[in-house]
């Protein structure tokens, strides 16, 4: 069985004038996904071991997050998308402040 | 907002799959509820501005705003972030797609010939003979990787388990529970100009995996319905998920540039945001093999994006054609739906286009803070 490529086909922008911040970019990205990987699995842990005092490996991959777990983990990732793009929020606001005061 | 449905045909992703793309889906409504609405003001603040002080106008189209919102920082974060969060949606769901994909095509061989209630049935015809059109092979489009026609093993269905789950993520689940909204969206259409049409025969064409057809099937089950697309893995799964769904829907690998059905054999034929997806002189072909293929009195519905209505509009909704691979959406800009109609052999009197608003989670809305469907209506 072959698998899907990696990369999809066709033209591949580039945005900055040097590719090296396009990577660092994605990277960013990829970087913040896996810390909200890792948040939740944290969580599910902390779940669990409160609700149970000792868990297994199965129980963390088996936990689903429903009702007013899985609206909690929606508010954080919200929070946490909202803190790391901050710095655009910023800039975007001072933009609209300079135009005000012009 | 209602939970994505759960089915036979998806697979079950793990807990940090499943976190991955919960992280995907929460990250795309903040850059388009969040982030995207700056580059509008940061074209107006500074872009716009610097525009005007060097050429003593504003820019007289999309191309003019290209060439210096591209070169625009809060444009270029906007856009690699756009890029990659669309790279990583589909990363996240062919992951648990590919751990349980013979489990899959093994159930879809299952599901094929289930009996379904009244004694109704649905059908798959797989043409492997098919040529599958440049708009489909030139770019995978959206980025889907593999596209929505390329087989990696035998009966694949792959690209469509993939693509409902994707389409989900992409809107932010805003599609409805069973990415239902384009149809019931051109369905609320239809009951509002043409309350009393009862199809007996209807054809939805590029239908994917089938999303949009059993809006149809449900609203008219009496009517016998058809849903054609060029790709065989996304019709594969289109035909397990309605069986699974328990609704009888007749799909077939055909072009509808040129479709095996008899001329004058459907009440009416529907497309679900397709008509940009094809080329431009494909969409006169399409337009011609609707017209053919209905009778007299018979209604052709075209639900389309809108593609905005100022210079900077017309520039953010085309970021899709130049980094989301829509390589032939550009031409559909400002392209007159109704005079391509017109082409196809529809008669003036008998063809429009309309405006509707959707009844939609706005904040999940890319590219614009106006959204409305545009409609291409006519009458054989």
């Amino acid at each position: 069985m072959q698998t899907p490529p990696e990369r999809p086909k066709g033209h591949r922008p580039e945005y900055f004038e040097d590719p090296a911040i396009d990577q660092l970019h994605a990277a960013f990205v990829a970087l913040a996904t896996e810390l909200s990987v890792a948040f939740d699995r944290i969580d599910t842990l902390e779940r669990l071991l409160e609700a149970r005092g000792n868990i297994t490996r199965a129980d963390i991959d088996g936990y689903v997050a429903e009702g007013a777990v899985d609206e909690a983990r929606t508010a954080r990732r919200a929070d946490m998308a909202a803190r790391l793009l901050k710095p655009f929020r910023d800039y975007r606001e001072s933009l609209l402040d300079r135009n005000r005061d012009r | 907002m209602q939970k994505f449905i759960q089915h036979a045909m998806l697979p079950q992703p793990d807990h940090d799959e499943q976190a991955r793309q919960d992280f995907v889906s929460t990250l795309r409504g903040h850059l388009s509820g969040r982030v995207m609405p700056g580059a509008y003001r940061v074209y107006q603040s500074r872009v716009e501005p610097a525009f005007k002080a060097q050429h003593g106008r504003t820019p007289a189209d999309q191309e003019e705003v290209r060439q210096v919102m591209t070169k625009d920082s809060y444009y270029q974060f906007w856009s690699a972030m756009q890029r990659r969060s669309q790279e990583m949606l589909w990363e996240s769901v062919i992951d648990p797609t590919e751990r349980q994909l013979p489990m899959l095509i093994g159930r879809a061989g299952k599901l094929k010939t289930r009996k379904l209630a009244k004694g109704r049935r649905g059908s798959l015809r797989i043409d492997p003979g098919l040529k599958v059109p440049r708009y489909h092979t030139a770019a995978d489009i959206h980025l889907q990787p593999g596209g929505y026609h390329t087989d990696f093993t035998a009966d694949d269905v792959a690209a469509g388990v993939v693509y409902d789950q994707g389409i989900n993520l992409y809107m932010g689940g805003a599609l409805g529970p069973e990415n239902n909204l384009t149809g019931d969206t051109l369905l609320a259409y239809i009951q509002e100009k043409h309350p009393d049409f009862k199809p007996r025969r209807i054809l939805d064409i590029g239908c994917a995996i089938g999303n949009a057809t059993l809006v149809w099937a449900r609203a008219f089950p009496q009517a016998e319905v058809h849903g054609i697309d060029v790709g065989a893995p996304v019709l594969r799964y289109a035909h397990a998920r309605a069986q699974a769904f328990g609704v009888p829907v007749h799909f077939s690998q055909q072009n509808a540039e040129q479709t095996d059905f008899e001329a004058g054999s459907f009440d009416l034929v529907i497309s679900h945001i397709v008509l940009h997806e094809t080329s431009k002189s494909a969409l006169v072909r399409i337009l011609r093999e609707c017209h053919r293929l209905l009778r007299p009195g018979g209604l052709m519905l075209h639900l389309e994006i809108p593609r905005g209505k100022t210079v900077i509009e017309k520039f953010m909704h085309n970021w899709e054609s130049y980094n989301n691979n829509e390589t032939f959406c550009r031409y559909m800009t400002d392209i007159d739906l109704k005079a391509e109609a017109l082409k196809g052999g529809f008669t003036d009197a008998n063809t429009r286009t309309d405006e509707f608003i959707p009844h939609m989670d706005v904040a999940q809305m890319n590219y614009t803070e106006h959204f409305f469907w545009k409609i291409l209506a006519a009458t054989r």
